[in-house]
């Protein structure tokens, strides 16, 4: 029975995972698909298999920087934060706006937190927040400099129109396959972190192969997200790669390489260590947005080519696509709190186990200090502070 | 359709070759063309040096035919070049039916025969010259194309003047046949003549015009 109620909360998780198929697929093959360089089948079909490998394979922990914004604590809670997660994304879809998976998992985190009185880190809402303006200008930058190069290149060897059409196909599927992988690393944290604690199931040994109950979360996460790819992807994918701007298929290559580095840069911990050693400041890691960064190294290339790129990007669809990065975080958080509040108080489950926190030591010389009453029982949500 | 095999890999190569293998048949019966109509106003009838070029050039518009057709389904099938195909079969196509124009317009000479051309001879070789070298000057910006888009324009408007120069001397040569005491049978065969060769070049320079086009669209 206990078995049968997990698998029914864990129903809002795989929901969440076929919004993130339906939505963030775009990010790594959308403009492949909209310049018809590359079958949506094909398409589908590799992002697929390369979300649930990077999902299996390098997906645990990637839910760390979420972690810190809030920890849900309670099964129905981490259930109903998913839900509103998914129907916001999912919404988005219908609509053929590209929403941000992670910036829909930040709300519905942030309603939870409201509804539970749990306290919000806003540093670390301040740093993931800062990443949804730079990720879109470091995207463009990105794309403006690759482009460039890539341009200049192409007017110093003069290669075929076939052999440029044969090497962009290349370079786009392998972009796209690595950008797949990425979604799945470091998406499927977003997706099924939030039942990690609860995860049903029992370690598993195939022979060498060990199988942790995580990984095998992580993998039945991975397939909903291939069931949102090959479902409902496609309108998404050609808002991103043609409503936009026309894309030649050399700009959608560099496109997807522009979205992949900033992901790159906001996950690697090989470039933070290697940042710190020559005694640079390092680069928050923390989830960012791949859609935010399609769209701005998109807008990037437009601007590129001065003002005839300018006036050949659709603001009023940038508009559109804007406001979807303002309003997504906004209605997971009131949708969450709406529906924790159902949850609750219709069907009667705990979506948070109350905390009784305690202040630490130097808090309470800080109190004392400042010549308040001392302090014995306090506000909830601070530990570990 | 034809019979050429696609490889199973290297099909990008063996298309490229493709491609390259059209322009040069193209080109090959520019000039086939080219030394039929001089060797006619040499010789002033048809003769076997004319009837050869006239059965090489049928030949050849039988090879670029069956090219075009390989070439426009592999683009198709193989789903290459998404964004320019279009473009390219516009002007594969376009090509060959400049080709295939050329060819009927020397049949057509070969079968009128216009008499009293000696008088206007040289006019006509100067004609021919000008239109043959606006019809070479858009094959190579064909070529030109395919590698460097941007380098289009500068054989565009060699094709324009050329087709400048060529409307100029038709435009003299009918003056001067309408001037001499011709009869008006051999009057409208020389005048059709002049606006043959002549025509051959306005399909140039239509060419030019849509390759231009072509070339905004790719480049960088």
């Amino acid at each position: 029975m206990a078995l049968i109620v997990t698998l029914i909360f864990l129903s809002s998780g795989l929901f969440l995972g076929w919004s993130m198929g339906a939505n963030d697929a775009s990010n790594a093959f959308g403009t492949a698909v909209a310049t018809r360089m590359i079958r949506f089948s094909t398409a589908a079909f590799l992002c697929s298999v390369f979300v649930i490998i990077g999902a299996v394979t390098s997906g645990t922990g990637a839910a760390e920087g979420l972690g810190q914004l809030g920890a849900i604590n309670a099964l129905p809670g981490a259930f109903t934060a998913a839900l509103a997660a998914a129907l916001t994304v999912a919404w988005m879809s219908k609509v053929g706006l590209p929403a941000s998976t992670s910036q829909a998992v930040v709300g519905s985190i942030i309603g939870w937190n409201l509804f539970s009185g749990s306290p919000t880190d806003l540093g670390t809402l301040r740093r993931i927040v800062a990443t949804w303006v730079i990720s879109p200008v470091l995207g463009a930058i990105f794309a403006m400099l690759l482009y460039k190069l890539l341009v200049e290149w192409i007017r110093l060897t003069k290669p075929h129109l076939l052999s440029l059409d044969r090497n962009t196909r290349s370079g786009l599927i392998l972009a796209g396959i690595f950008g797949s992988y990425a979604i799945g690393a470091n998406g499927i944290g977003n997706v099924m972190g939030f039942f990690v604690a609860a995860s049903p199931f029992r370690e598993l040994s195939l022979g060498p192969f060990n199988v942790t109950s995580v990984e095998q979360l992580f993998l039945i996460g991975g397939v909903a997200v291939a069931v949102g790819v090959y479902t409902y992807s496609r309108r998404v994918m050609m808002t991103v790669g043609d409503s936009l701007l026309t894309l030649s298929p050399l700009a959608a290559f560099v496109v997807v390489v522009s979205h992949s580095l900033v992901l790159f840069i906001f996950s690697s911990t090989a470039l933070e260590s290697l940042l710190a050693s020559w005694g640079l400041p390092t680069i928050p890691l923390l989830p960012v947005s791949g859609s935010q960064a399609v769209i701005g190294s998109v807008l990037g290339i437009g601007l590129l080519q001065g003002l005839k790129g300018v006036r050949q990007i659709r603001w009023g669809v940038l508009g559109g696509i804007a406001s979807g990065w303002i309003t997504t975080p906004l209605i997971a958080t009131v949708i969450g709190f709406v529906l924790l509040f159902v949850v609750q108080n219709v069907f009667g489950q705990e979506v948070f186990h109350p905390l009784d926190q305690v202040l630490r030591p130097a808090a309470i010389e800080r109190f004392n200090g400042a010549g308040q009453p001392p302090v014995a029982v306090v506000a909830p949500g601070l530990a570990g502070f | 359709m034809s019979n050429e095999t696609p490889p199973l890999f290297g099909k990008t190569r063996f298309l490229e070759g493709l491609i390259d293998e059209f322009l040069d048949k193209i080109s090959e019966g520019i000039l086939l063309v080219e030394m039929g109509i001089k060797s006619y106003l040499v010789n002033n009838e048809e003769t076997d040096i004319c009837l050869e070029k006239l059965n090489q050039i049928i030949e050849i518009k039988r090879r670029c035919s069956e090219l075009r057709r390989t070439i426009v389904t592999m683009l198709y099938t193989e789903m290459l070049l998404p964004d320019a195909r279009g473009d390219v079969l516009r002007l594969l196509g376009s090509l060959f039916e400049l080709l295939d124009e050329m060819g009927d317009n020397y049949q057509e000479l070969m079968i009128v025969q216009p008499r009293r051309l000696p008088e206007f001879g040289s006019d006509f070789s100067d004609l021919t010259d000008m239109a043959i070298r606006s019809v070479q000057a858009v094959v190579v910006a064909a070529r030109t194309f395919f590698r460097t888009p941007a380098a289009v324009r500068d054989h565009i408007n060699e094709v324009r003047v050329f087709e400048d120069e060529t409307d100029k001397l038709a435009w003299r040569i009918k003056r001067r046949i309408f001037a001499a005491d011709l009869s008006f049978e051999h009057r409208t065969q020389l005048r059709e003549a002049a606006a043959m060769i002549d025509a051959l070049a306005d399909k140039a320079e239509n060419i030019g015009d849509n390759l231009s086009i072509f070339a905004i669209k790719r480049s960088l």
